[in-house]
């Protein structure tokens, strides 16, 4: 790879629609949440062939997400996705269950396997039989401190991605928060998790997407970002599942930019155009605290600390 | 016949699980379980339950079910390999990668996949199968139908968790703990606790169990004292089921439960568990409901006090 990835995740044409992929080198497509998300490119394997067709045109690599939480029912399902993305010319499969990867690696690894959020990669011996299941890529869990995500990835000789900016995913159910009734009547499902709806008790937000929870605040690394060079990170995440298409084209700007000059070397500084987008962009503020081993909440740093209306 | 496999949060939680009919007793090796330091054994006491278990002919599993630094793999082979020298065979485990390197130093050695390691189908089975596990938890909302798969087709023991607390979300997928609060806390070992990650270090602040408000993008009251689901479960019912469906251990939570009540849980499920397979045809559940929801609330007023002990902890404030 030349230079970095930047990496934006988007569940559905929905997602897609107005979002300027022009930042980004690749796009996730699909929801790991839930399979009745609208649209889910997870779930809508018909729409695979074109979408990816789509993004390789504009010179772009494709992922596909699979499902988080794949129930004995939900696999057929997901041999079906693992096919039909191998058809359409996916690039890769993020995956988050160990069964979802034992799956692949039994198809013969058509498609190559990047462990998700949910995966729960916290060493190198874990990466390590991931890497030898079929994966190339790990995104170790959000807990997991830039010190021991690099030791991780040298150990396991696997590329390690990072979450550079967004919510962070921070747990995962088959039952859905939002809804009253069974998610098959219930006529709030599938719009509810579309809508913006944030927990919040004592000091702290998050927010919930139905069969997710995701920080209130939103990470970000981007004042960090001449350590991630050193450390030798090469791929990074923008969390865009459910976000708006400005949010993804604005974050996906500031960071486009950013990257370039700190992969370039020499003088960095945060311009003030980059923190008002992230600051516009974040109403519960930011954090960053898991990158440095402490509360996720936190955030360290000096530049955008302000953003964090609680510090 | 299904094993019965209780808590062991301390020596005396270990005697009381095995002489009111456990078939085996799990304990945390401290640092390296999924409950706080308190509820966990240090590696002279684990000896010492191995030996008691042994003396009766039972099993002492010691769990060493949470997820480690990179930079911690070598204190976990030390320490196993010390446990191991001392004959314990059995261990608990979550991280495959550590799955495997136990395994190949020690073949001999009995590896359970832990509940932490989420199982929900039957590939994921065969996968920790294939790290060296020969038996996995089934994840709390497994259905029957896919316990049956996976004792049809993987090839593995199975463990079901029949008197447990779930999770809200998927337990061992969940990071909202450390979220809020995570220090670090290094033992004389080298090894950190990681206060606040239930994953890294056992204790959980349960901050899923506040009284949450929902509310919209603008800040709009959606809901008040909403609950993030997160329930005592109880599947006595369904102990005939699973005796019937083969399952190979049933399995009691309770470290953080007083002594008395555990020895009354263990009691309560071994005469149950016997008395099923003694006549299975003739077997009600009805009598042993009266006695069972005695049990419940005890076990559920110890519980709501740690909870808001562990809530309170979390914001910040001096542990209880």
């Amino acid at each position: 790879m030349h230079g970095f990835e930047l990496v934006v995740s988007a569940a559905s044409p929905g997602e897609l629609e107005g979002t300027d992929l022009s930042p980004y080198d690749a796009v996730c497509l699909g929801s790991p949440y839930c399979r009745r998300v609208e649209g889910n490119y997870a779930e809508a394997l018909d729409l695979l062939p074109a979408v990816v067709s789509r993004l390789h045109a504009a010179g772009k690599r494709a992922y596909v997400a699979t499902p988080a939480v794949p129930r004995e029912a939900d696999l057929p399902h997901v041999s079906r996705l693992v096919d039909a993305a191998a058809a359409a010319g996916a690039d890769a499969l993020e995956i988050h269950n160990m069964g979802v990867l034992r799956i692949v690696r039994e198809k013969g690894r058509p498609v190559a396997a990047h462990m998700g959020a949910y995966a729960n990669v916290y060493t190198h011996l874990a990466a390590g039989i991931m890497r030898d299941s079929g994966a190339v890529r790990v995104r170790p869990n959000a807990e997991v401190a830039l010190e021991e995500m690099a030791i991780l990835s040298r150990e396991a000789s696997v590329e390690a991605e990072l979450l550079v900016h967004g919510k962070i995913p921070l747990g995962v159910t088959d039952r859905c928060f939002l809804l009253t009734e069974p998610e098959e009547s219930d006529p709030k499902c599938p719009s509810a998790c579309a809508e913006v709806h944030w927990l919040t008790t004592r000091q702290w937000v998050l927010k919930t997407v139905g069969k997710g929870i995701l920080s209130g605040r939103d990470m970000c690394l981007l004042e960090h970002l001449p350590r991630l060079v050193r450390d030798g990170f090469r791929v990074f995440r923008v969390e865009g599942l459910y976000e708006t298409a400005a949010y993804r084209s604005e974050i996906g700007a500031v960071y486009r930019e950013a990257l370039s000059r700190a992969f370039a070397g020499g003088s960095f500084a945060v311009e003030e155009r980059w923190a008002a987008a992230v600051r516009r962009h974040a109403p519960r503020g930011l954090c960053n605290g898991y990158c440095f081993g402490t509360a996720g909440r936190k955030y360290i740093g000096t530049v955008l600390q302000d953003a964090n209306p609680e510090v | 016949m299904a094993e019965l496999l209780a808590s062991g949060g301390s020596m005396e939680m270990v005697r009381a699980a095995f002489d009111n009919g456990a078939d085996a007793v799990y304990v945390g090796a401290r640092g390296w379980s999924r409950r706080r330091a308190q509820y966990e054994m240090d590696d002279a006491a684990i000896v010492q339950a191995a030996r008691y278990a042994r003396s009766s002919g039972k099993i002492l599993r010691v769990a060493f079910n949470t997820l480690p630094a990179s930079s911690e793999v070598q204190l976990f082979l030390a320490r196993a390999d010390a446990l191991y020298g001392a004959g314990v065979r059995d261990f608990i485990l979550t991280d495959p990668g550590l799955m495997m390197a136990l395994k190949h130093r020690h073949p001999d050695t009995i590896l359970h996949a832990s509940v932490g390691c989420t199982i929900i189908n039957v590939q994921d089975a065969l996968f920790y199968k294939e790290a060296g596990a020969s038996q996995v938890v089934a994840e709390c909302r497994m259905g029957k139908g896919t316990m049956r798969k996976i004792k049809e087709e993987a090839g593995v023991g199975l463990e079901v968790l029949v008197h447990a607390t779930t999770c809200y979300t998927l337990l061992g997928r969940c990071t909202m703990s450390s979220y809020t609060k995570q220090g670090h806390l290094v033992d004389e070992r080298g090894k950190d606790h990681f206060p606040g990650s239930p994953n890294r270090g056992g204790l959980c602040y349960r901050i899923c169990l506040s009284d949450w408000d929902m509310v919209g993008p603008a800040g709009e009251l959606e809901a008040s004292g909403v609950e993030l689901p997160n329930r005592a479960y109880f599947l006595a019912d369904d102990i005939p089921d699973l005796i019937d469906l083969g399952v190979d251990t049933i399995k009691i939570q309770g470290r953080e439960y007083s002594v008395p009540l555990v020895g009354r849980m263990v009691r309560f499920y071994r005469e149950l568990i016997d008395a099923c397979v003694k006549d299975r045809a003739g077997f009600r559940m009805e009598p042993w409901r009266e006695r069972m929801a005695g049990i419940v609330a005890d076990r559920d007023t110890e519980r709501r006090e740690k909870t808001a002990g562990l809530i309170s902890e979390g914001e910040g404030n001096p542990p209880h």
